[in-house]
């Protein structure tokens, strides 16, 4: 059932035939490039291979935030489907969560497209990869149960909610690792999950070491409390929808 | 094949906020609060085996909450509704169907939702393109459908996964008087098989030609239960 609303979703967004594949390369490829000119060529902060380090949050973050944009409009888009006919109401966050995964796949080309650009070879550590992605899905998953909430009570703060967690970007090691950064600040962007997330990455990829306990085990609490608080709250309002959406 | 709908003290709630916009109880704890009006409220019947019910009466008046619950669209607010067998619902002109997909697309999607595994899905693909008369537009986005030919799409779609219990809500007022028969016919066939239909409208000629009962509702609550003409009668008269 999952499978069958996500094909709909993919065709639905993301059209049809090969040049969808371009679509979803666009944008985590053109962040990419904007970054690394802004880091680089513009803040001098060139760090240890800027470009991978860059891809290593932005990646990722791509999944998040595609998750979050699909999710605010989820319901609202099976609007025909919830009016006309029971089914689980709780894939449908599910379903954004793997639609934007399928498109989170394609821009994996991108890390590799780093690596052999700084000619990083990958080490042994890479083998934490599938753990690594599988943290970044379940965080994307639980982002995407209150986005679907908030876009179905708040159709009109989808915007400023995308604004926000874009802003989370720049609150988290994103542009620069976290090694880069010292004292109060270190400190704070540490605070943000998303910063555990994109420095795992740069550890399997760029350092070629075991990602740290924390880097794991951080964001996987905090989607486990959000996944706690609103997959219950979606439960309760799943069986209203259909008053709603009109 | 057979089917039951029973009901007892059935009621739902609409909240609203303070802009009257239809809210759910936690957007109602988040915004300001407005009034809240039972759609349906203290309604009582049973369907069983074999028989075809329409639902009469003004719009606002019921209709399409009650049918919703026995969808399983909504759950009752207050009281209980029990209902067995695979239900089939065509509720809306929209049917359930997603304009930017295909007629197949459309048709894949719903019988997977509805239940039916993905290969058996596939292997109704095609007896849904010949129900449904829409030929090589079901090739097509269904945004390229008028109203008919979706009711038609969708009407094939919840007909062809074996539905006990047919629910229709003004849907079959879209369609042309050539698919209103075949409508009118696969109602009696479910029926004939121990089914049942239920369908709301106010085009009361198809309604009869699917239903020998029906119930009035008025404000949200059952005015009369009982044979359609007499029922049909004293819903008229009501309206003047």
């Amino acid at each position: 059932m999952v499978g069958a609303l996500a094909i709909s979703d993919l065709r639905t967004r993301y059209g049809r035939g090969r040049l969808r594949s371009i679509k979803w390369l666009l944008d985590p490829y053109a962040a990419a490039g904007v970054y690394l000119i802004l880091i680089a060529f513009v803040l001098h902060r060139e760090g240890v291979a800027p470009g991978l380090s860059i891809a290593c949050a932005i990646v990722p973050f791509q999944l998040v935030m595609a998750t979050t944009i699909n999710a605010l409009t989820s319901v609202q888009l099976r609007g025909s489907i919830i009016a006309n006919m029971a089914f689980q109401r709780a894939l449908i966050p599910l379903a954004s969560t793997v639609t934007e995964s399928i498109a989170f796949a394609a821009s994996l080309t991108l890390l590799a497209l780093m690596m052999a650009v700084y000619g990083v070879a990958p080490t042994i550590a890479v083998a934490w990869l599938p753990l690594v992605l599988l943290v970044t899905f379940a965080f994307a998953l639980a982002v995407a149960f209150p986005a679907a909430l908030v876009g179905l009570w708040y159709p009109e703060l989808n915007t400023f909610i995308v604004s926000g967690v874009r802003t989370a970007f720049f609150l988290a090691a994103g542009l620069v690792a976290l090694g880069q950064t010292h004292g109060g600040a270190h400190t704070l962007l540490s605070l943000n999950p998303l910063t555990a997330i994109f420095e795992s990455y740069r550890d399997v990829l760029l350092y070629g070491q075991s990602p740290a306990a924390w880097e794991l085990l951080y964001p996987v609490a905090f989607a486990l409390l959000l996944l706690g608080v609103f997959t219950r709250l979606y439960k309760r309002e799943e069986s209203q929808f259909a008053k709603v959406i009109e | 094949m057979s089917g039951f709908v029973g009901a007892q003290g059935l009621g739902v709630l609409f909240r609203f906020d303070r802009q009257r916009r239809v809210v759910t109880p936690a957007m109602a704890r988040l915004r300001r609060a407005g009034p809240t009006v039972w759609g349906l409220r203290g309604v009582d019947f049973a369907v069983g085996p074999g028989e075809g019910v329409a639902l009469v009466g003004p719009s606002g008046s019921g209709k399409t909450s009650l049918l919703r619950l026995i969808a399983g669209v909504l759950l009752p607010d207050e009281g209980r509704i029990e209902v067995s067998g695979r239900v089939g619902s065509l509720l809306a002109v929209q049917a359930g169907l997603m304009p930017r997909l295909t007629g197949r697309e459309n048709a894949m999607l719903l019988g997977v939702l509805a239940g039916m595994s993905p290969p058996q899905t596939r292997a109704s693909l095609e007896a849904i393109k010949d129900r449904s008369g829409l030929g090589d537009a079901f090739e097509r986005a269904v945004s390229s459908y008028s109203m008919g030919m979706r009711a038609r799409l969708g009407f094939a779609v919840a007909d062809c996964h074996g539905a006990d219990v047919l629910l229709l809500d003004e849907v079959h007022e879209a369609l042309d008087h050539e698919f209103r028969e075949t409508v009118a016919e696969r109602a009696q066939a479910i029926r004939g098989r121990g089914g049942i239909v239920v369908a709301a409208g106010h085009d009361h000629p198809v309604l009869e030609g699917m239903c020998e009962r029906a119930i009035h509702l008025e404000n949200g609550a059952v005015a009369e239960d009982g044979p359609f003409e007499r029922v049909l009668e004293g819903y008229l008269r009501s309206v003047g």
